[in-house]
């Protein structure tokens, strides 16, 4: 039995790989002392076991020892928040996963996120940049997409009424090749070229990686880098802009620099001519790829670019962008480019046409002018030679002519010489002061006007001279004397010396002639005495002479028949007798053919004795009729 | 061998103690010196051959300004060394590059450096105890007294500071 029981035992003390922390020999013997309690008499050895206390306690701590001792570590843990941190940190990612299809734990867990996010930004928002950048990246791209496609649709509305032959051909060709007809405008009116390709290490402004188009000229890329990011810097500081701003655009004429920036690397491209908005895309799209797979390498650059060598391809694709112009057809007439050609053609003719046209109107207007101007001269210099004009000014004032000075109001008529010379007079101005010339021809006027030459006189300039010729009656000498005397100083003089009295010529003679007739009267008759008529034959004869003299001669002529009687008798009654004999002789002058109207009587009586003896000799003497011949200027 | 390493070094001294012409003569260039007064800031390449490879120094001369506050400190972010200058002939341009230093340091740490004393062909007028210049080189800097009318010294303290950089 003790043997059994001691085989039955055995597995107890053998040692147990399993369970090692059970101090099994203890345990033992405590079953041996339970198993005494139970039959006193099983085997040897101590006295038995007191039912209570060490004992138990022992049998506690042996049963239960390993979980008190894990209890025990288990409450260090606990109350220790660093060893329990550690220990849920173990667990919590899977704790999190398990638990992640509750939907209670995302409502849990947001408000402790936003927090530390919130708290991460405030300390470092370049940490949270870098951590979204791949993801911001395709957001924005997509983002942008849509904004494009929004563009290319406004572009598309735009356009859509544009009718234009080229329109309708771009048109013709968005349709043939399947794409948005905003597409093919772009196409054929953004032409650019990438030149150059500039990867460049955002901290240091050291060169990354480069790459030139075929042709691109450059400087220095390493050197160019530096300087860009140096200016970058340098406006960034100059206005304040924020860390992560930058310059994205510089052009220079046709010449672009776009900047993309990235976390690590900035990406400047040099762009020739015309780049689409999408072309900024294609940058951030290569930019983002080169941080996706290097992203440790660019942060850590330190100036060694040999390990970039496959950055390369990614800006080479950069630097293959392009638009090119496109190249007009090479099959086929150029219609559109002969059509325009013609129109262009045409529009030249058209404008060398007007050209042409303006120029004629413009030269024609010119020689008109010029015709006008000559018409004018022509008038100006005659007004100068004209006598009794002075001109103080002429010339064009406005579009007018304008001509002023002094008139003598015997010169010629300015307005008259206007129409003789073939000048417009609603084109002329013209003021005149009148004034009196002292030019021979005008003096001449002026006397001619005062003076009233009998037709028989002449007056003509000679020189300095107004010279009067001819014959004329004694009175108009005399007042022509006197009006010569009363001639300004200074002018010409006028010259009598050409007229003849008129008096001294035949008429004169004839005159003498009828004065030397007397009719005799006997003594109280107023008859003639016989034997007379042959007398008075001459004397009608004479004085139709004298009136057809005086007649040719523009001069009137007056015969006066003077009655006479002898002194014996009545004063009165010889008056009449007188008078009665002249009327006697006038009616037998009048009866031999005598023009009366020639003839005055009077009455002398014996007042005009031709002999003042009181003989009979000397009254029948005075018992007469004489004539007196008076010759006159017309009236 | 190819020439892929590049470093950024800063050029920095105080007013007039003759950085730029001190370079002129030794580096490649393609920007004009009226870069300094405008952008602040002139960028030369100086390639400087190592035995086992080849250098390339961008160096920023930054526009010498003795009131150091008015440094763009932004110029000097990711130097990896940088050039101190001063004139031999004034000690006041020695402190401003010391307090240059101190400046730098304190922005971007410890990094390696060369002292430069310009003007050495002014022997007679030099300003600058010897002792002084050896209490520098006890403390491990690199110093070297250069000229930029004959050229001396400047090569050395390039291939120095390269070398410092480099590794």
């Amino acid at each position: 039995m003790s043997a059994s029981a001691a085989d039955t035992l055995e597995w107890l003390v053998r040692p147990f790989s399993g369970d090692p922390g059970i101090d099994r020999q203890a345990l033992a013997g405590l079953l041996v002392e339970l198993a005494r309690n139970v039959e006193p008499q099983f085997g040897a050895g101590p006295s038995g076991v007191r039912p209570i206390d060490p004992r138990l306690e022992q049998l506690r701590t042996l049963l239960l020892g390993r979980e008190i001792e894990v209890l025990s570590r288990l409450s260090e843990v606990v109350e220790d928040p660093e060893q329990l941190a550690g220990a849920v940190g173990r667990v919590l990612p899977t704790a999190i996963a398990l638990a992640s299809s509750d939907a209670r734990l995302g409502q849990v867990l947001a408000p402790a996120l936003e927090k530390a996010t919130q708290s991460s930004i405030r300390s470092d928002p370049g940490t949270l940049v870098n951590i979204l950048y791949p993801l911001i990246v395709p957001a924005i791209r997509k983002s942008i997409g849509e904004t494009i496609d929004e563009t290319f649709q406004s572009f598309n509305e735009s356009l859509k009424h544009s009718l234009t032959w080229r329109g309708l051909r771009w048109r013709w060709e968005a349709w043939r090749t399947g794409t948005s007809f905003a597409e093919v405008v772009l196409k054929h009116t953004l032409v650019y070229q990438v030149e150059h390709v500039f990867l460049i290490h955002r901290h240091t402004g050291l060169l990354i990686s480069h790459v030139a188009a075929e042709n691109a000229a450059g400087q220095d890329p390493q050197l160019v880098s530096s300087m860009l990011i140096a200016i970058q810097d340098f406006v960034r500081d100059s206005f304040s802009g924020a860390e992560h701003q930058g310059l994205d655009t510089v052009r220079l004429g046709e010449l672009w620099l776009w900047s993309e920036p990235g976390p690590f690397a900035t990406l400047v491209a040099v762009i020739r001519g015309n780049p689409p908005e999408g072309l900024h895309e294609q940058l951030r799209s290569v930019l983002s790829r080169i941080h996706e797979e290097r992203p440790h390498a660019l942060e850590s650059f330190d100036g060694d670019s040999s390990s970039f060598a496959d950055v390369e391809a990614h800006l080479s694709e950069c630097a293959a962008l392009g638009q090119r112009a496109p190249r007009s057809a090479e099959r086929g007439f150029p219609w559109l480019v002969a059509l325009v050609g013609l129109i262009l053609l045409a529009l030249a003719g058209l404008g060398g046409f007007r050209w042409w046209q303006n120029e004629r109107a413009w030269e024609h207007e010119q020689q008109l002018r010029q015709a006008e101007q000559r018409l004018w001269d022509g008038y100006v210099a005659r007004l100068r030679a004209q006598p009794g004009i002075v001109i103080t000014e002429a010339g064009r004032r406005d579009d007018k002519f304008l001509v002023a000075g002094l008139r003598d109001p015997l010169a010629a008529d300015p307005q008259l010489l206007l129409d003789q010379e073939g000048v417009d007079p609603a084109r002329v101005v013209s003021r005149w002061q009148p004034y009196q010339g002292l030019d021979p021809v005008f003096m001449l006027k002026r006397l001619q006007a005062s003076l009233d030459p009998p037709p028989t006189v002449t007056l003509a300039v000679e020189g300095d001279h107004i010279v009067a010729q001819g014959s004329a009656p004694s009175t108009w000498i005399e007042r022509a004397r006197t009006a010569g005397r009363m001639l300004p100083a200074g002018g010409p003089m006028l010259d009598l010396t050409g007229v003849r009295d008129v008096n001294e010529g035949a008429i004169g003679k004839l005159s003498k002639a009828i004065r030397s007739h007397e009719i005799h009267f006997n003594f109280n008759d107023s008859l003639p005495a016989p034997g007379q008529d042959a007398v008075l034959d001459q004397l009608a004869k004479e004085l139709n002479d004298l009136a057809s003299l005086a007649s040719t001669m523009s001069v009137s002529a007056r015969v006066t028949l003077t009655g006479h009687s002898d002194d014996a008798g009545n004063g009165t009654f010889n008056l009449s007798l007188s008078s009665a004999r002249a009327e006697t002789v006038r009616a037998l002058l009048k009866k031999r053919g005598a023009d009366p109207d020639l003839l005055t009587v009077r009455g002398a009586g014996p007042l005009e004795p031709l002999e003042a003896a009181s003989s009979e000799a000397a009254r029948s003497a005075n018992r007469r009729v004489s004539f007196k011949v008076g010759i006159e200027e017309q009236r | 061998m190819t020439a892929t390493l590049q470093k950024k070094i800063c050029m920095l001294g105080g007013f007039s103690v003759g950085k730029t012409s001190l370079v002129k003569r030794y580096v490649q260039s393609v920007f004009s010196e009226t870069y300094l007064t405008t952008v602040g800031v002139k960028i030369d390449k100086k390639t400087v051959d190592l035995s086992d490879r080849i250098v390339n120094l961008i160096l920023w001369d930054l526009a010498g300004e003795d009131d150091i506050s008015s440094l763009r400190m932004s110029y000097l972010r990711g130097s990896a060394g940088y050039v101190l200058v001063a004139d031999g002939t004034r000690p006041s341009t020695l402190e401003v590059a010391l307090s240059l230093r101190q400046r730098v340091e304190a922005d971007l740490g410890p990094l390696p450096f060369v002292l430069l004393l310009n003007k050495n062909d002014l022997r007679e007028q030099w300003a600058i105890r010897d002792a002084e210049l050896e209490d520098f080189r006890r403390n491990g800097w690199w110093v070297e007294s250069t000229s930029a009318r004959t050229g001396e010294g400047v090569e050395d303290a390039f291939k120095a500071l390269a070398g410092r950089v480099a590794h």
